[in-house]
């Protein structure tokens, strides 16, 4: 029995040390909130947060943690709070605020991993440019996040709307 | 039209006519002290079938089991509940759409439609693929409406008031100084509103209403083109939603599918699985269906990676290589038995058209993927009493049904389809299947226990349907004015769909008849329609056909899988819209005149001429002929140039413009700019439609930039993103979408798929604007634009 600590959380877990960390999260502790897309680490839909960077569960084995945490969609509004130093995630995080504000998905299998790069890159770079979200989410990992549905013209301004509404919590 | 049979029980027994429909059942007011309802249900076989149906028993005569349920059901709270067998593929539709038209109809606040079923065979009432949404919307309105009707009917008997006085606003019934909700007018009701129905319940073009109600005139509405916010966006973004690959049950098994070496292959061998390394793993073979299971998922993806591996298929070489498909179609041209088919708009003989100038060309469109971003996943659980539920991602949930109790050879009444969210796969489904349901189902009755089959990246890639490829002959005979004289073209290529189920055939499993041109059968027919709608109605003489035939691979043994054909967004109209609006866009440079120009001579509907103008101003268009004044075909600079292309779809008017950027040396385009205008009638929803229109257009230049299917002799050989790229955010133009709101038309938008095939021809017609090169083979790879840079 080993432990990692998830959105927020110290959890045990009894998979093989080279099990990617996608089906210990979704099988072993229920934690939906990734996605399995390629397995291959080209598409982003299974990114999550190891520490502030962006990781592909599909490829990362569980041994190779080192002791950071994890963070799923399901924990951005817990991280939100913690950030700004609330006891319980009463809120989603703007991210996701932003996604449901702008209507940015369409099917949505994508948006887990989208959501992900976003915040790790507002919570680098609070004020990007277009061309700032344009390389994070094509250049700066393993792979482009690819979406199928074509709704990156929304991603855009979801992750406008993100970094407007990330500073509108910073000021209050 | 009441009758009270026995004053002791105090209830009443309806049974009135309204439009077609019978609103039938007891009230049992006072006796129910809370509840009650109204419920849309339907009487299959029509308005004679309504006229049978038994008054006290009028559920009974619901066509199966699977329909007992309200199709719209009114309910004492002044909610309203609606089910729908369609399912959301992320265009929230269903969420958005269909909520708007029934609340309009029903004249009550949108927030009273507080809940939508969709797509579970047990509990939605009518099938179908999912497709079309809103031309089948007009089955939800006339319910609606119906229902509308149904209960002025019954609030004219309540109130004492006659029924011409009475109106309905904002969920209030009211006339003569009286009114009433319909929540109160439905206490302690328990009714039903029977409506007739036609069509076939589980084949793929599902139900229609026979009844013709009077709907709720246009300019009173007031909920239809409002910006409704989808609802299923917040549960999804807040890791709420149970997606299609989160379902789990009880002592469920993981399995990974090995399929064959190729498209033909059967197994003479299977690999070895060592207990050893993989103790919790088990292999298991149906005929020519191979998988692995395991409780564990990591051990099932490991455990048949090895299987695979030692595996020993028979070697086939069925398929005619990518490389070579143009000569396939070309002898499937003259070799395959199926019909050609005559375009609807034909007039007049072309080859007597003397043309002064002349264009002739051929073009050619590749097969392309579906490729939804996660692949395929199901859960079967196979029972004892041999039903069978499978939980999975469907657009057409009924016509799996059947295909599944036909594989199984039980009654359809046996087999229960659940549907969840799932990675949009753009039409791939609405014959029912998009993979792995069958195989599921398989190893479920296999094993006796409930089997999850993941498909994984490379079986998504290999094994699922493509869009077809096909090639267009097309001449355009020019008049001295420059005008077209005569319009000829010829498109080939494999039939449009082959819903067989892959897993059965495998299997060796019986599945619905393979394409041929004989069989009526769904959408499985080899014959081709010349699909793409003919909008240039002052060309005085054209001739269009459409040869199909059978898909490469599908002759030789039965069960032969192949290379499966599906439709894909804007089917078949797609691989033919794009030759002809590149070829229109040639016949302009050879005319000397202003592409946008030239169609707008040549168009007959105004609302083709009021859009193309309106495009001319939001595009920013240069009024001039192609080529651009500073087109260049060789050099490393970059050259810059402007395309359009038109399509009508589903009643709905499509403009594009397009603005490139080439390097004529590495054959490099870049797509800068892309503006579409986009009359679809009466705009139920303008925020939902832009979102559709944007995200379509970029799949569309996806489509257009990098999408082509490659596979060799036996199997495809594009089996991940590398192979198969996409578009990615960096390559995203600047987008603009315009939507004329044109309510006149009295008819909904409908088609924003039509945003992915405009893509296409616009951007080929721009490179060959700055080029002065036709571009005549899809996609606009580098490799290909060289090769026309120098033809």
């Amino acid at each position: 029995m080993s432990t990692i600590v998830v959105n927020g959380q110290q959890r045990k877990f009894k998979a093989s040390p080279d099990t990617p960390l996608l089906y210990v999260l979704r099988n072993e502790l229920g934690i939906m909130g990734v996605k399995f897309g390629c397995g291959l680490a080209q598409c982003g839909a299974c990114s999550v947060l190891l520490g502030d960077e962006e990781v592909r569960a599909c490829v990362t084995p569980i041994s190779a943690l080192d002791g950071k945490p994890v963070t799923t969609v399901d924990g951005l509004p817990q991280r939100w709070a913690s950030q700004k130093g609330k006891l319980s995630a009463d809120t989603l995080h703007p991210v996701q605020q932003a996604w449901i504000d702008e209507q940015v998905p369409q099917c949505g299998i994508c948006q887990f991993g989208m959501m992900i790069k976003v915040t790790e890159l507002l919570e680098a770079n609070p004020k990007p440019t277009d061309q700032d979200i344009r390389e994070a989410l094509t250049t700066s990992g393993p792979s482009p996040h690819l979406c199928r549905c074509g709704s990156y013209a929304a991603i855009l301004e979801g992750a406008h709307r993100a970094a407007k509404l990330m500073m509108q919590g910073d000021s209050a | 039209m009441i009758r009270s049979p026995s004053k002791s029980e105090a209830k009443i027994i309806y049974d009135i006519n309204v439009h077609g429909a019978r609103l039938m059942g007891v009230s049992r007011r006072g006796f129910l002290a809370a509840g009650g309802a109204l419920a849309a249900v339907f009487a299959m076989g029509g308005r004679s079938a309504v006229a049978r149906v038994n008054a006290s028993k009028a559920n009974s005569h619901a066509h199966s089991a699977a329909t007992v349920n309200g199709w719209i059901e009114i309910r004492s709270d002044n909610t309203v509940l609606l089910r729908t067998g369609k399912c959301d593929f992320g265009q929230s539709t269903i969420y958005t759409a269909y909520r708007q038209i029934v609340a309009e109809e029903l004249c009550v606040p949108l927030e009273a439609m507080t809940e939508v079923v969709s797509g579970d065979t047990d509990r939605t009432p009518d099938g179908g693929g999912t497709f079309g949404l809103l031309r089948y919307g007009q089955n939800l309105r006339k319910v609606a409406a119906l229902m509308r009707e149904a209960s002025l009917e019954l609030a004219a008997r309540r109130l004492a008031v006659p029924r011409a006085s009475l109106t309905v606003h904002d969920g209030l019934i009211s006339g003569e100084n009286k009114k009433i909700s319909y929540g109160d007018l439905l206490k302690g009701e328990d009714l039903q509103l029977v409506i007739p129905i036609a069509g076939d319940l589980t084949m793929p073009t599902g139900l229609r209403v026979d009844a013709d109600p009077p709907l709720k005139p246009v300019k009173d509405y007031t909920i239809i083109g409002k910006p409704v916010l989808n609802p299923s966006i917040a549960p999804k973004v807040a890791g709420k939603t149970v997606w299609v690959g989160d379902v789990t049950l009880p002592g469920m098994l993981h399995a990974r599918t090995i399929h064959p070496a190729t498209l033909g292959s059967t197994l003479i061998a299977p690999g070895k699985l060592d207990h050893s390394q993989f103790p919790g793993a088990r292999l298991v073979r149906i005929g020519n269906l191979l998988a692995v299971v395991s409780p564990d998922e990591w051990e099932a993806v490991q455990a048949a990676q090895s299987v695979a591996d030692g595996c020993k298929w028979s070697k086939w070489e069925g398929l005619p290589s990518n490389e070579r498909l143009e000569d396939h179609l070309r002898m499937m041209a003259t070799e395959d038995p199926t019909p050609a088919r005559e375009g609807r708009a034909n007039k007049g003989e072309p080859s007597s058209v003397k043309a002064t100038r002349e264009l002739r060309a051929s073009y050619f469109m590749p097969y392309q993927k579906h490729a939804p971003i996660s692949p395929m996943v199901s859960l079967a659980d196979y029972r004892e009493d041999g039903s069978v539920w499978l939980h999975t991602h469907s657009q057409n949930p009924q016509h799996l049904r059947r295909m599944i109790a036909l594989m199984l050879g039980s009654d359809e009444e046996k087999v229960v389809v659940r549907t969840y969210p799932g990675a949009g796969h753009y039409g791939r489904s609405n014959g029912g299947s998009a993979g792995s349901e069958d195989e599921a189902v398989l190893l479920s009755r296999e094993l006796r226990r409930p089997v999850r089959v993941q498909w994984m990246r490379a079986d998504d890639m290999q094994w699922s349907t493509q869009s077809p490829a096909m090639i267009a002959d097309i001449r355009i005979a020019l008049d001295d004015a420059g005008k077209i004289a005569a319009y000829e073209a010829s498109h080939t290529g494999p039939g449009m769909q082959d819903d067989r189920l892959v897993g059965a055939l495998l299997a060796g499993m019986p599945v619905i008849p393979a394409p041929s041109p004989d069989t009526t059968y769904g959408f499985q027919s080899t014959m081709l329609n010349v699909n793409d709608v003919w909008v240039y109605g002052t060309v005085p003489v054209v001739h269009e056909q459409a040869k199909g035939g059978a898909h490469p691979g599908q002759t030789g043994a039965s069960g032969m899988v192949g290379l499966r054909s599906h439709s894909m967004r804007t089917p078949i109209q797609f691989q033919q819209n794009c030759p002809r609006e590149i070829a229109i866009n040639e016949a302009a440079m050879l005319a000397g005149k202003d592409p946008l120009q030239f169609r707008l001579d040549h168009v007959s509907d105004p609302r083709f001429v009021a859009i193309l103008e309106r495009l001319r101003t939001e595009a920013k268009w240069e009024n001039r002929p192609s080529p651009s004044p500073q087109a260049r075909s060789q050099g490393s600079d970059p050259v810059k140039g402007q395309g359009v292309s038109i399509m009508l779809r589903d009643n709905g008017y499509w403009a594009c413009a397009a603005h490139v950027t080439v390097i004529p040396a590495s054959g490099q385009v870049r797509v800068e700019r892309m503006t579409i205008v986009a009359d679809v009638g009466i705009v139920i929803n303008p925020l939902q439609l832009r979102r559709q229109i944007q995200a379509g257009c970029l799949m569309g230049v996806s489509q257009a930039l990098h999408e082509e299917l490659s596979f060799d002799k036996g199997a495809v050989t594009a089996t991940d993103w590398s192979a198969y790229p996409i578009l990615t955010m960096a390559e995203m133009p600047e987008l603009k979408v315009v939507i004329t709101d044109n309510p006149s038309v009295g008819t909904y938008g409908q088609g924003s798929e039509s945003a992915n095939a405009l893509a296409s021809p616009a951007i080929a017609a721009a490179v060959m604007d700055a080029t002065r090169k036709p571009i005549r083979r899809m996609p606009l790879k580098p490799e290909h634009v060289r090769g026309a840079m120098v033809a």
